[in-house]
């Protein structure tokens, strides 16, 4: 089943009701038109018959069923655009978890490498696109076909002879519609490739203006910026140029009909099989049947985009699916070791090693470590020697080729998702904050905290003061990438955040990073007199930083 | 420090955040940004700067042709309805002979030659209104991209992801605008009247009955469009946050679970999502009405006329017409043309949103185009090294013929300051670094070092005093030729997305392998690049191989290294944020490069500071510093 197939599956699958009463909804307006002018054209032509003939017309049925034509027409579109536009906002919103789900699933198996910044991003423009599948295409698609089908069966009725000209038109918009789907699978690759090229230099541009002006030049950057430019404008055109050929193929095609329709309809008239008035019916009906062609015209020029961004949706979704999100599982034997009374090791590393999946060299090679509680250790080593790797191993971000990591005595694997998390907080160079409230930032590592709680924290970061002089205090939004705040105040709200978590182990990965001195030690200051009896691993070069710890544990090089 | 608060938008769901207020950065760009862009809002943009004559033009036309493919269709109207009607007569007379098969084959035959003519129109019209589209979106680009390349690279400018999204998503916000809507402006004038026009001979009533329906609707559509716009508007960036919230929490999936806060979020973005559905429901249910007014008022006007036909044919009417009653023949012809004449205005209700938003994105790039315009006049502005150098006026016959330097050249830097009085960003420096001199500039943060390495490279020109170049004025260099004659390392130095290869070769295009190779090993780069994936040719940047800060740092060592005819090197702070094994080759790598070279090099790491090059401390004012 093709992507798209299958989204429109998952829709139909979320919500039933939904996906159905839209289309049964959007059938009255669609119906009620074509019958609006069927029956006026039969109105003007029965009064015709009747004033010349003076045969006695009941008008006051018919004139009142053209009134209650137009209102159904008008009411059923208002329906059908509601019922068809909350089906779709429910469905995107769940696809939004979904997509959530699938990536937190990815991470919670040790996927190692995360997606790029340029992947997520079109992941999350996929689902803006995807509101075309159900609103665009999988509506207006069963509702031409539904109604054709009807107007087939009112045609066979009349006479089965007025069905060539209906199946010749079909004939010719489906060849058109096989046509337009395959012609345009290349440009749409194209197009997306255009995009992202452009985005990407244009990025390079204006991030990179002092070193491209120095090496390559800011006019060759922006030429390069053109070339994209022109790729995707001639994609564009080609796609746009493709789907207005289809619309006036289809609009020719829906002429010939009504040629066809004429002649057919004027010699049954004459054939005496077919009634004036229900030949001119046909006619005008047959007037506005092109119409629910044209209405798929939108949906089928951005076919092959919808299906990419479908396909990269549904991996994802998949994804979500395969893998059960046991965030709150809890390990279900843990040794007793865990309980041997308290000289167990915080921390223990036994002949770990460890590599990437597919590398030739392993990063880390039988290494043994441990940590008493309350200890600090300092993981010292030159750059690339796998400090980060023993930092992501002990807190369980990855896992281990060979060998045993403990944390309390109990394998670090089997802890189960939410116990670890309570037990070990890591505090980063660069801690991500969130395009939220400051309050918000801060409940992510305690769901509970009271506004005390974070204020308390805060005061703890030395950030109580710069938050408070914000009219908005705790609900003061930060941007993105925790604008609005500097580097040094990034990485104490970072801490702030961390003094709302109490674990048994930190973990701090080169936390005074690119602070000057006087930062640096504040920052380290604060933290000891915070951390109590809990161990901490600290990964540092630092002199000052190093100077904290009770030891060191030096990393061999391993290349 | 100051708080600069701004109030980003008003208004939340549910009253849960009344304002939402953000602290700005002290970005100089991003405030010249929004401050322009406030002044836009106020300012109503004015679509007409958009085209060029012969673009209007050809919009006109297209929207010409879309009239008249419209037109021909009250010829097939008629045709339809002569046929009818003769049908009719001959159905009443029972007589076949009335009307031969070919007469009707022939009929047919026209109608679709006209059909043909109309679908031609119609072709032609999305084709011109598509070339008129894409060559001012090339314009546009090519102009953003041009004012882009001309502000100097020291002052601020938005995110580049924000300029990036204005590139592209903003500009592509003009195509549907131009194509979509612009040709419909003139269906909308023509179309209804011509109707309206054909109908009035045969009968007044019914031309009076489009008439007075016509134009209630742009009425309605206004009254209720008006609550509608405000409201989706809101709506908009509701959207734009919607789909942020999820980037964003992508992004920080690790933190998330580091602080096992994943289910939480989980439960987030479904409420978020919850919200947002809400929110857009109610705007919708607004905006659809404006379109269902339209709707319904175009569905009575055709139950109106088809009733008023239908009765005027019974005989129980005899109203309306300028003479005799109303027969079969033009009671169709009427009736097929009252859909007609509402499907211009159902068309321009279909692209209004299009205008919506072509309309927002014109105001935005307004916006940006007066910051940018305004950015290269602040940084350009020629005379202020010249005017205030007392050595280009003495030399008035040798401006802009400065030599192409070839060897080391001494460099006399003499009361250069940069910065108003109250805002100083280099204070009064005087120093000289001979043929061939190492000088290490240093300083603490915001004492101007970057500022003053910044003036070197052309990049702000300063508010007195001057530089020399072996006695030269630096502005009468050509600024490209002098930064070719300069090897230069940044503080953050960016490298671009492609190859490590293409990324080198920026800074000469015709190295060797050899050239690569030595460059590499004088930054101690051979060894981690030899260990990637594809070596030299291994793609870096966005969607490439993550680099560390310390191999970063060694290719734009490597990078400035393969300038090997450049006589000056410039560097400021090569060793910020490095491991001190990364720095220990950075400077040793620093020291190999400086051989030949005139050298300034900015930076107040301890680390540099103990190479035995001679130092100036910038302060309020340069001196040196004692060896």
């Amino acid at each position: 089943m093709s992507a798209i197939g299958q989204i429109i599956a998952r829709q139909r699958h979320f919500n039933p009701v939904a996906f159905w009463a839209g289309i049964a909804v959007a059938f009255v307006p669609a119906l009620a038109g074509l019958a609006l002018l069927g029956v006026a054209g039969w109105f003007i032509t029965a009064c015709a018959i009747a004033g010349l003939t003076a045969v006695f017309l009941n008008v006051f049925v018919p004139s009142a069923l053209i009134r209650g034509l137009a209102i159904a027409r008008t009411a059923g579109r208002y329906g059908e655009r509601m019922v068809t536009h909350d089906a779709t906002f429910r469905f995107l919103a769940f696809l939004r978890t979904g997509i959530f789900k699938g990536h937190a699933n990815a991470a919670l198996q040790g996927a190692r490498k995360l997606r790029s910044g340029a992947s997520l991003n079109r992941l999350t423009s996929d689902v803006a696109l995807l509101d075309a599948v159900y609103l665009r295409l999988a509506v207006p698609t069963v509702v031409a076909l539904g109604v054709g089908l009807l107007v087939c069966l009112w045609f066979a009725y009349l006479d089965w002879r007025l069905l060539a000209g209906l199946g010749l038109f079909a004939a010719a918009v489906i060849s058109m519609v096989v046509r337009l789907k395959g012609r345009n699978a290349a440009a749409a690759r194209r197009l997306e490739a255009g995009h992202e090229a452009l985005r990407v230099r244009s990025v390079d541009l204006v991030a990179g203006r002092r070193d491209l002006a120095v090496y390559g030049g800011l006019d060759k950057a922006a030429g390069k910026v053109m070339v994209a430019n022109d790729a995707l404008i001639r994609a564009e055109s080609e796609i746009d140029n493709s789907a207005g050929s289809f619309t006036a193929a289809t609009f020719l095609a829906g002429q010939v009909y009504l040629a066809v329709m004429l002649t057919l309809t004027g010699l049954l008239v004459f054939d005496g099989g077919l009634p004036m008035g229900a030949g001119v019916a046909v006619l005008l009906v047959s007037i506005a049947l092109p119409e629910l062609v044209s209405a798929l015209v939108p949906g089928l020029s951005a076919l092959p985009r919808t299906q990419r961004a479908a396909a990269r949706a549904e991996a994802n979704l998949q994804a979500a699916e395969t893998g059960n999100m046991d965030v709150n599982a809890v390990a279900q034997s843990v040794p007793s070791a865990a309980f041997d009374g308290g000289n167990t090791a915080v921390l223990a590393f036994d002949q770990v090693s460890f590599a990437y999946p597919g590398a030739g060299r392993s990063v880390l090679e039988a290494f043994d470590m441990s940590l008493a509680p309350g200890e600090c250790v300092a993981l010292v080593g030159r750059s690339g020697c796998g400090k980060s790797t023993v930092s992501a191993l002990a807190a369980g971000l990855a896992a281990p080729v060979s060998g045993a990591i403990r944390l309390n005595g109990a394998p670090v694997g089997e802890a189960g998702e939410e116990r670890l998390r309570k037990q070990v907080t890591v505090l980063t160079q660069k801690p991500y904050l969130f395009h939220d409230t400051v309050a918000a930032n801060l409940r992510i590592a305690n769901p509970d905290a009271s506004e005390a709680d974070m204020w308390e924290a805060l005061e703890r970061a030395a950030l109580a003061d710069r938050i408070g002089r914000s009219p908005a205090g705790l609900e003061t939004v930060l941007g993105e990438g925790g604008l609005g705040l500097s580097g040094g105040e990034q990485r104490r709200l970072g801490l702030a955040r961390a003094y709302l978590t109490r674990p048994v182990l930190w973990i701090l990965d080169e936390m005074t990073e690119g602070l000057d001195n006087e930062t640096a030690n504040d920052v380290l200051d604060r933290f000891f007199s915070f951390k109590g009896d809990a161990a901490v691993l600290m990964i540092a070069h630092k002199p000052q930083e190093v100077a904290r710890a009770d030891r060191q544990v030096r990393l061999a090089d391993m290349f | 420090m100051r708080i600069a608060r701004r109030v980003i938008a008003a208004g939340r769901h549910r009253g849960r955040r009344i304002k939402l207020v953000e602290l700005t950065a002290d970005d100089r760009g991003q405030g010249a940004l929004e401050g322009a862009a406030e002044e836009a809002r106020t300012r109503k943009p004015a679509p007409a700067d958009l085209l060029l004559g012969n673009e209007r033009a050809a919009l006109s036309r297209a929207g010409l042709l879309l009239c008249l493919s419209d037109l021909l269709w009250i010829g097939q109207a008629a045709l339809l309805a002569f046929c009818a009607a003769s049908m009719l007569s001959a159905f009443m007379a029972e007589d076949t002979a009335v009307l031969p098969l070919l007469f009707l084959a022939a009929s047919a035959f026209a109608f679709v030659l006209i059909g043909g003519a109309r679908a031609l129109c119609q072709h032609k019209a999305g084709q011109m209104a598509r070339r008129v589209a894409a060559t001012v979106k090339i314009r546009k680009r090519g102009e953003f991209l041009a004012s882009i390349a001309r502000v100097s690279p020291a002052s601020g400018m938005p995110g580049s992801g924000q300029m990036a999204a204005y590139l592209s998503e903003q500009i592509d916000a003009l195509g549907p605008y131009l194509t979509h809507f612009m040709p419909q402006q003139q269906r909308l004038k023509i179309v209804p009247l011509a109707i309206v026009l054909t109908v009035l001979p045969i009968s007044w009533l019914a031309s009076l009955i489009l008439m007075v329906t016509g134009p209630v609707i742009p009425l309605f559509m206004a009254l209720v469009g008006m609550r509608a716009k405000a409201a989706s508007e809101a709506q908009q960036e509701e959207l734009a946050r919607m789909s942020g919230m999820l980037l964003d929490r992508l992004r920080g999936l690790v933190t998330l679970r580091l602080f096992g806060a994943l289910s939480n979020t989980e439960r987030d973005i479904e409420t978020a999502g919850e919200r947002f559905r809400n929110g857009t429901m109610n705007v919708l249910k607004i905006a659809f009405l404006s379109s269902t007014v339209l709707e319904l008022f175009s569905a009575l006007g055709i139950a109106f006329v088809a009733v008023y036909v239908g009765f005027s044919l019974l005989g129980d009417l005899s109203a309306g017409t300028w003479w005799g009653a109303l027969s079969f023949g033009p009671g169709l012809f009427i009736l097929l043309l009252a859909p007609e004449f509402f499907a211009p205005l159902r068309a321009y209700a279909a692209a209004y949103h299009d205008r919506a938003a072509g309309l927002a994105a014109l105001s935005k790039l307004d916006a940006l185009d007066r910051s940018l315009t305004e950015m290269a006049a602040v940084n350009r502005s020629d005379t202020a090294v010249r005017g205030t150098d007392p050595a280009a006026v003495q030399r008035p016959g040798l401006a802009q013929t400065a030599p192409v330097l070839r060897q080391a050249p001494l460099i006399d830097i003499s009361r250069l300051q940069v910065g108003a009085q109250s805002a100083r960003r280099l204070a009064s420096v005087t120093f000289t670094a001979r043929a061939g001199e190492a000088v290490i500039l240093r300083g603490r943060s915001g004492s101007g070092k970057t500022t003053l390495i910044d003036c070197l490279l052309g990049f702000v020109d300063a508010d007195g005093g001057h530089i020399l170049i072996n006695g030269f004025p630096l502005s009468d260099f050509d600024p490209a030729g002098w930064r070719r004659s300069v090897a230069w390392i940044g503080q953050s130095p960016a490298l671009f997305h492609g190859s490590i290869r293409s990324n080198l070769e920026l800074a000469n295009e015709t190295a060797s392998g050899a050239d690569l190779e030595n460059a590499l090993a004088l930054a101690g780069a051979s060894g981690f690049v030899s260990r990637l994936p594809k070596g030299l040719n291994t793609v870096i940047g966005e969607e490439g191989f993550g680099l560390s800060v310390g191999e970063g740092r060694r290719l734009a060592l490597a990078r400035a290294a393969l300038r090997t005819d450049a006589p000056v090197l410039l560097a400021d702070e090569p060793t910020a944020g490095l491991d001190d094994d990364t720095a220990q080759d950075v400077i040793a790598g620093l020291e190999r490069l400086a051989e030949g070279r005139t050298v300034l090099l900015a930076t107040h790491d301890p680390r540099v500071l103990r190479l035995s090059w001679r130092q100036i401390e910038l302060t309020a004012g340069a001196r040196e510093a004692s060896a």
